[in-house]
Order: structure tokens, then sequence, then C-alpha cells
């Protein structure tokens, strides 16, 4: 059997000027215009009352006091978990003590809930819009011809996506129009957002999507009840066990200079 | 507790510094990844001779790393050497590889 006919095809050279870098300059730009909205958008955090602000910091001290335990001497250590244990289990910490035992409210009621709701809308709507409207803008002027040639193979199932308007039966699957530029621009931009933005920007989507996956993981949520958070935190201080670092440091000390 | 949590109580890690590691790694590679892709689609490598190019080029930023950022001893600055700085981001660099890989192949060969 022969070997397939290498194809050629001859483009203008003003293809790269009015195609590919429009297209690139484009997807920085929004890029860097997304990163801003995103911050723009973000709302601040809604002041708490002095209550509320208790229960929520009393709970990230017990978890403190149980991450840290290592460097408190064993009585130390003792005496505020009995004191942490305690408060726990009577809900001296509560910013609703009346509310104790009583179910929660639907959180779809929670005027709170809903503030994060309309945050995490906000996000995807910033990710929407410039998506479909710069592809919708490539469709429009590009489409209907290839303009250049990807230097390694795909399958032809890409054939459809990737020549989308052509409608060339035998061409190489290589051959490919704007769209897929656009593409390649989406995941490839990455590090050119890194080095103008820095490296927390919120400029990709791609990154975005897989931060959404989980969102908040271990936050104390508005749903959940903290009566039932603080119960399970004075059953963790109570179960873990203590070892103190200074444990043995003379031999540690000696071992290490070799006494 | 567990002998390798006893020496990490002892020698904690700090996350900030871990994080500024892992993002100058990052960097590094992000940045040699695109300079490799301007590199094969000059070239004119196509298919499978690319990404061979890719691996060899990122293996050659890992003995420079190695040598030069990590002064020949990177338990010193990583806790798991192996992963984070031979094998750390790799494949994060791939995207950007083929972005310009495709643009100067477009430009020079096709």
């Amino acid at each position: 059997m022969a070997q397939p006919v290498v194809q050629t095809i001859h483009r203008d050279p003003a293809l790269f000027w009015w195609i590919l870098l429009p297209i690139t300059v484009v997807m920085i730009l929004t890029g860097i215009l997304r990163h801003y909205a995103m911050t723009l958008l973000q709302t601040a955090p809604k002041k708490q009352t002095l209550a509320q602000l208790r229960q929520q910091r009393s709970l990230v001290r017990g978890i403190t006091l149980r991450t840290n335990a290592n460097v408190l001497s064993p009585s130390s250590f003792q005496s505020r978990k009995a004191y942490m244990v305690q408060a726990y289990q009577e809900g001296k910490f509560l910013a609703d003590p009346e509310a104790r035992g009583k179910p929660r409210p639907n959180p779809m009621s929670d005027p709170a809930a809903m503030e994060g709701m309309m945050g995490m809308m906000k996000g995807n709507f910033a990710m929407m819009v410039p998506q479909t409207l710069i592809m919708g803008w490539i469709n429009a002027f590009f489409s209907g011809f290839v303009i250049m040639k990807l230097p390694f193979p795909l399958t032809p199932q890409f054939k459809s996506m990737l020549q989308s308007g052509v409608g060339t039966r035998d061409l190489d699957v290589r051959w490919v129009s704007s769209l897929s530029w656009y593409f390649l621009t989406l995941f490839g931009l990455q590090p050119v957002y890194n080095f103008i933005l820095g490296s927390n920007n919120s400029a990709n989507q791609v990154t975005q999507q897989m931060a959404q996956m989980n969102p908040g993981a271990g936050m104390m949520g508005p749903e959940q009840d903290p009566d039932k958070l603080f119960l399970n935190e004075a059953e963790n201080l109570e179960v873990m066990e203590h070892r103190w670092i200074l444990d043995g440091v003379e031999d540690r000390l000696l071992a290490k200079y070799g006494l | 507790m567990t002998e390798e949590e006893r020496q990490l109580a002892i020698n904690p890690i700090v996350q900030s510094s871990v994080q500024h590691n892992t993002q100058v790694i990052s960097n590094i590679r992000n940045l040699t990844a695109s300079l490799f892709g301007v590199a094969a689609g000059t070239l004119g490598l196509e298919s499978y001779p690319g990404f061979i190019f890719y691996l060899l080029g990122t293996l050659i930023v890992s003995v420079l790393l190695f040598m030069f950022r990590a002064e020949g001893q990177p338990s010193k600055y990583f806790h798991r050497p192996m992963s984070d700085l031979w094998l750390g981001e790799v494949f994060g660099g791939l995207s950007g590889f083929v972005l310009t890989w495709t643009l100067f192949y477009g430009l020079v060969r096709a």
C-alpha cells in the first residue's frame, strides 16, 4: 500500500495577523477582565453579631487546641481540655441558647444561605457570558475555513468539532479551523495569567470549575446545627491522645550531639 | 502516634514555605514548557517526537532545578523530593507547551 498523500494547503500569511493574533489578544484580555470582575463582584463578609462570632470562634479554638496540643505540657493541656469540654457540653458559647435541641429551619428560607448561593451564581455568570460571547464571535467571523495544522494527529471523532463549517469529507483532521485555536488558548493561557496577574488569580474558568467541585469543605455552614458541632468537638477532645513534644527531649538532644 | 507523626511534630513543616516552593517550581515549569513549545514548533517536530522532546526537556529542567535551586539537597526544601521536585508539575506545563508548539509549527512549517 502506498503512503498516504500528505495534504498541503497554501494559506495566506495574513491569516496570522487577522485571526490568530486577534483571538489570542481577546482571550488574554478577557481573562484579565474576568479576574478584575470577580475581584469586584466579591461581596464582603456580612457583619455578624457578637454572639454569633463567639460561637464560631470558640469552635475554631477547640480545633486549634486539638491540632496544637503537642506543644502544651500535660497539665496545661488537661486544664484547657476540661474547660473546653465542659463549656461545649453546657452550650456556653451558643449564640442562641434557647434554640438548643430544636430542629433547624429550612436552609432555603435562611437569608445567609441565599447570599452564598447568589455568590456562586455570580461566579458562574462571569464564566458563562464571556465564553458564550467569544465562541459566538469566532463562529460568526472566522468559521468555514482552516487556518492551521496541528503538529500531532487526532482521531476522526474530533473532525466535526475542530473543522466545524469546513465540510470536506477527506481533509485530514490535523487541519483545523479557528475554533480549535480558541480551545487551545482556553486551556493553555493559565501560565500567561499567572505571570500577568499573580498566582492567585481568578482569570481561567477551567481552574475555577475544578475549584468549585468541593466548595468550602469543612466550613461551618449556616445549615449545620452548632450545638451538634460543639458536642462533636467535645468528643474529639475527650478521646484524643496527648503527647508532649518535650517528652524525652534530653535524650534526643544528647543523641543529636553524640554525647 | 506513629513515628512519622512524631518526627513531624518535632520538625514541623511550615505550610507557607511549602506553597512558596511549589509556586517557584510551577512558575519555572510553565515558563520552560512554553519555551520548549517554541523550540519544538520551530524544529518542526510532529506527534510523538514532539512529546518526547517535551519529556526530555522537563527532565533537563528537573536536573537544573536539583543542581541550582535545591543546591543538591532536595530534602532540605521538599518533604517528598521525588514527587515534588522531579515529577512535580510535569503535566501542568503540557497545555502551555501544546499551545506554543501549535502556534510556531503553524507559523514556521505548515
